[in-house]
């Protein structure tokens, strides 16, 4: 990926996907009256067995949502199980949440959080994209080969809620061809 | 004469983008700053009548710059142009004394409306 990636392109990546967190950041921090921390995105390649290898923890939840248009690919959120409870208090669900309320919860979180970011980013670059809903995603009855990409670049950022023990990670994975549209629309920005 | 503005932002695409954006009849002349001390530097310098401030930087980032600035003084103009934008971020950037808080991706309409309210225009 650092040969595939200039310290420019990798620069106006990092910043885009800021920009875009920030717009999803401020989307929950206005819905549940907190203030959100973001990382700074972290930008890398990585091969379906690595990133199946990242699905494995037992703390969080996970979503997926698949996008389509001049870019495709997958928005993943991981979100963890700690800090729920607060989460959906904030979000006004009642406690303790039963299996359909804590989905919907879920679904919720992860379609505010990964569509701004999504609209953000597909904005900045002019490119159209379309989500499609999240699902819950099940990554154990997931195998290798039902990736359709082979080698892809993910871009990641953390959110933390403050005053809470949660946190999530937004991950955007994109197909090798769309990749190629990304830097290509990339380096009419870095003009 | 050209009015010296400085354009603070770690990230390269986003101090092209501030360029971009300025008015073409506007007569600047621009010295960019990659961090916070930097950006400090240029403002000490007399580099800095008008300052374009990202929030989130190495080094000091953007409040601590505000800070400095309003603690000693300083008759620069701050236009605070972030990509975090979360009412609490506003509320300290304004306790800080900044003109104007913009938001990224920056619109160049929205950057003209605020020269011209500075008067720089």
């Amino acid at each position: 990926m650092n040969t595939l990636l200039s310290e420019e392109q990798r620069d106006a990546l990092q910043e885009l996907m800021n920009i875009s967190m920030g717009q999803a950041a401020n989307a929950l921090a206005r819905l549940i009256s907190a203030k959100i921390t973001l990382s700074i995105p972290k930008i890398s390649a990585v091969t379906p067995h690595k990133f199946l290898a990242m699905l494995t923890k037992r703390t969080v939840w996970y979503t997926r949502q698949s996008f389509l248009g001049a870019i495709k690919g997958e928005v993943v959120a991981i979100l963890s199980k700690d800090g729920c409870d607060a989460i959906a208090l904030l979000m006004d669900y009642d406690l303790p949440l039963t299996q359909d309320t804590l989905n919907e919860l879920l679904l919720e979180l992860a379609n505010i959080l990964a569509g701004a970011c999504l609209a953000g980013f597909a904005e900045q670059l002019s490119l159209k994209a379309k989500l499609s809903m999240p699902t819950i995603f099940m990554p154990a009855a997931l195998r290798v080969e039902q990736y359709r990409w082979a080698s892809t670049l993910i871009m990641e950022v953390e959110f933390k809620v403050e005053a809470s023990h949660f946190d999530s990670k937004i991950v955007i994975c994109l197909e090798e061809a769309s990749v190629q549209t990304l830097l290509a629309t990339l380096q009419q920005l870095l003009e | 004469m050209p009015i010296p503005v400085t354009i603070a932002d770690d990230s390269l695409m986003s101090r092209k983008a501030v360029r971009r954006a300025f008015p073409i009849e506007w007569e600047v002349d621009i010295t960019e700053a990659c961090d916070g001390k930097q950006a400090l530097a240029a403002v000490e310098s007399g580099k800095a009548e008008v300052l374009f401030l990202d929030l989130t930087m190495p080094e000091l980032d953007g409040f601590g710059v505000l800070k400095y600035l309003h603690e000693h003084h300083t008759k620069t103009v701050v236009i605070v142009i972030s990509a975090d934008i979360q009412p609490e971020a506003k509320r300290l950037v304004d306790s800080l004394g900044a003109f104007r808080f913009l938001q990224k991706p920056l619109q160049s309409e929205q950057l003209r409306e605020v020269l011209f309210e500075v008067g720089l225009i």
